[in-house]
């Protein structure tokens, strides 16, 4: 197996689903030329054109509504969109039309259209350009959310999300583009809804999204030098949520941490672990933890923003607590 | 009106900032934005401006001190003269401004913002004052360290929290004092009648310490200051010997399922003074637990019995009288089975489910009467419902009183009797037990 970038997975996956399928195209600004800010489709346009892989105007709600269309009669868009933040501008072509077509049409019409889009902070990108917004689709029932947190998920999913019949919103860490992980040179496909276990351990579960994955797995390396077997699962796709194994990791280890970027009230920390509250209460130990972003405007000073997102030493140091039986009222 | 000039804070982690140097000397004419010194942290050195213009007096720190960050060092003020309102605050001379002389105990106390013992740990009672880092008297800035405490975890230094003067210690170094007792008062302005005591000498608390506990207020012998802080650095304090006073156990949902499913009581744990909340390792705990001395004594007298009935009719009855006569409460009905099989008029019989106590007072009649029994009612007879879990069969021992313990026995039910020998006679335990197996396998013959 050889190591690629995050960019390069998910360029390859772009490549082989529109090889492989002649209705599947990418629409977006700078997708063509420009191969987008982050390069991620840089050689697409040379091979498919610009018939399949569209630039378009700064028009976020134009070319996601064209998309939409286009998805209800018959082709499969994979649209770019810039930065997460400019979800706000794509609320109704996305969560009033995408998400509720299948549903208002009794089946007759469906919307097989793909979202690629980034979420992440510490890129010093100012608080308009640094959010990471999932939670916000993940509410809005009718769509799939996927978080890679590797070259191998980004991979896997989108070509997923490409062959699933209903939309589909991954978002992509934008500071993890240029990490890379073994990939498989075979064709494969990660499947929604299963989590993965990264790393195993009796005494205590954390759950990460994208890039807290590896968070929960440097706070892991520090608590098992402590003495602390921590296990990491990465729940991959939020909706649908594999909730089947965060159960059963949950009732083994009896303690949790859920850790995301999002931020932290009203989230999908606070999904998560109200789920292994609820359905694991006899088996807990301690609350389940939720550690999200900070609840204020990202920072643009560098020093500021750091201290907004997780980190794996306040990881570590709520396991810690966790563990020790130590009364926690808030992370 | 003078400006002041505060030690800044430069970094994210800074505590003090060391004067590296002064650019003006005291009595200096000054324009707001000039250089006034420069200081040192362990980032950066930088300059500090003068916030107006006017002339710079009452220097607190020379070149080379280290100042708490928020301290003020300066005025600027509007005539070359020391006004003299700042005390010297600077770290080397905390008593060089002697108040006047401490008023008497029964002073009224100072007017000013209240500083209280705080709460440093989640089961601190009280905090041993190590050392008063302020006199009377001494003008304290809002981020100086006030005092240092010492709980059974560590030893904190606290902050005044107010800028203003020490009008008032309530508390001696080496005294302990209750969480949330007013041990100082600060003011705003530099206080005519200091007020000094200890909270030994505050046999009368007055209004200084509104929630003084009965144990302090009662025995102040054991008030009187310790020797030495290093007294407190015992391992752990003598944990509270009582349940809590609201009676209910602090255990996580996990402790309290294993407890549970292993026929464990909780309540030994705090009768053995073992410290809450309980988690999964403190079952353990529980389970090395010697058994209670009472039940010691009395194991080789302790009776147990057994009895295993094909069909549990209680969920059908329980049913019916829901339908028929309103009766909802099924734990009501069970008492009410439970304490007409006891001989006698009335029973106060206590229902156990899921870690859960309910008590019933039984009277001899119909089973609409039962009422919950009166707080503090001790229990006749303790009927532990273990038909949810998986439990099948239990000998515990004998505990304070009688215990009938229900558990699933495939489609039955096995009813198991355990008591002390002087709890009941041979005979009366298998009356009491054949009379409530009987019930319970055919709840409608209790009302005829």
């Amino acid at each position: 197996m050889r190591d690629i970038t995050l960019s390069q997975a998910v360029n390859e996956a772009l490549a082989e689903e529109m090889r492989r399928d002649e209705t599947v195209f990418i629409i977006g600004e700078d997708v063509a030329e420009a191969g987008t800010p982050f390069k991620v489709l840089s050689g697409l346009v040379e091979e498919f054109g610009t018939e399949r892989v569209v630039d378009t105007p700064i028009s976020e709600p134009g070319f996601m509504g064209l998309a939409v269309g286009a998805a209800l009669t018959g082709t499969r868009p994979v649209v770019d969109l810039m930065f997460g933040d400019f979800i706000y501008l794509i609320m109704d072509q996305l969560c009033n039309q995408a998400a509720k077509a299948y549903y208002m049409s009794g089946g007759k019409l469906n919307v097989p259209l793909v979202l690629r889009t980034n979420l992440g902070a510490t890129r010093r990108s100012a608080a308009q350009h640094s959010q990471s917004l999932h939670a916000l689709v993940a509410h809005i029932p009718g769509l799939k959310v996927a978080m890679p947190s590797s070259a191998y998920e980004a991979k896997g999913l989108m070509k997923t999300a490409i062959r699933d019949d209903n939309p589909v919103v991954i978002f992509e860490d934008k500071l993890m583009y240029n990490d890379k992980a073994p990939v498989p040179e075979e064709e494969f496909l990660i499947p929604f809804g299963e989590a993965n276990i990264k790393r195993e351990g009796a005494d205590i579960t954390l759950i990460g999204t994208s890039s807290m994955v590896q968070v929960c797995e440097a706070a892991a390396e520090i608590l098992a030098k402590e003495g602390i077997e921590a296990e990491v699962i990465d729940p991959r796709t939020i909706v649908p949520l594999d909730e089947a194994t965060l159960l059963k990791s949950a009732k083994k280890t009896s303690r949790v941490i859920v850790v995301d970027e999002g931020h932290q009230s009203f989230g999908i920390t606070g999904e998560i672990a109200s789920r292994i509250n609820e359905k694991a209460f006899y088996h807990l130990d301690a609350p389940a933890l939720r550690m999200g972003a900070m609840d204020v405007p990202v920072p643009f000073s560098p020093a500021l923003e750091d201290i907004t997102v997780p980190t794996p030493e306040a990881v570590a140091e709520n396991a810690r607590k966790l563990m020790s039986g130590e009364m926690i009222h808030a992370a | 009106m003078p400006h002041e000039v505060i030690m800044p804070a430069l970094g994210m982690a800074q505590d003090t900032g060391k004067i590296v140097s002064w650019l003006k000397s005291s009595g200096d004419a000054v324009k707001s934005g000039d250089a006034l010194f420069e200081v040192e942290t362990d980032k950066a050195t930088m300059e500090v401006e003068a916030p107006a213009d006017g002339y710079l007096t009452d220097v607190q720190a020379d070149a080379g001190a280290e100042v708490p960050v928020g301290n003020v060092i300066a005025l600027i003020s509007d005539s070359a003269e020391d006004s003299g309102t700042l005390a010297k605050a600077a770290p080397a001379d905390t008593a060089s401004d002697t108040p006047a002389e401490p008023a008497t105990q029964t002073a009224a106390l100072p007017d000013g913002a209240e500083v209280i013992m705080p709460a440093l740990g989640m089961a601190q009672d009280t905090g041993l004052i190590v050392a008063w880092h302020k006199g009377l008297g001494d003008a304290v800035a809002s981020g100086d360290i006030l005092f240092e405490v010492e709980t059974d975890k560590s030893t904190m230094e606290v902050e005044a929290g107010q800028d203003g003067f020490v009008a008032a210690l309530l508390a001696d170094a080496g005294e302990e004092a209750p969480v949330g007792d007013v041990i100082a008062i600060i003011s705003t302005d530099k206080p005519d009648a200091p007020v000094q005591r200890s909270i030994a000498d505050a046999a009368s608390p007055k209004a200084v310490a509104p929630e003084k506990t009965e144990a302090q207020a009662d025995e102040p012998e054991s008030a009187k200051p310790t020797a030495t802080p290093t007294k407190a650095a015992a391992p752990k304090p003598a944990p509270a010997a009582k349940p809590r006073a609201d009676g209910r156990i602090l255990a996580s949902p996990k402790a309290r399922r294993l407890a549970l499913e292993q026929g464990l009581d909780l309540n030994r744990l705090v009768e053995a003074g073992h410290p809450q909340p309980y988690h999964a390792s403190d079952i353990e705990v529980l389970k090395a637990l010697p058994t209670a001395p009472a039940a010691g004594t009395a194991t080789a007298q302790s009776r147990r019995l057994t009895a295993d009935l094909p069909h549990d009719g209680f969920a059908a009855f329980a049913a019916w009288a829901a339908d028929t006569a309103g009766l909802k409460d099924a734990p009501a009905l069970l008492a009410g089975l439970a304490g007409a099989s006891l001989e006698g008029d009335h029973a106060i019989v206590a229902i156990e489910t899921f870690g859960q106590t309910r008590a019933f007072a039984v009277p001899a009649g119909p089973l609409g009467a039962i009422t919950p029994a009166d707080d503090g009612a001790a229990p006749d007879l303790t009927l532990r419902d273990l038909r949810l879990s998986h439990i099948s069969t239990v000998d515990l021992g004998a505990e304070d009183t009688p215990v009938l313990t229900l558990a699933r026995a495939g489609d039955g039910l096995s009813i198991t009797l355990e008591c002390a020998a002087h709890h009941l006679t041979a005979r009366e335990a298998t009356g009491l037990l054949s009379e409530f197996a009987g019930r319970m396998e055919q709840p409608l013959r209790h009302l005829l």
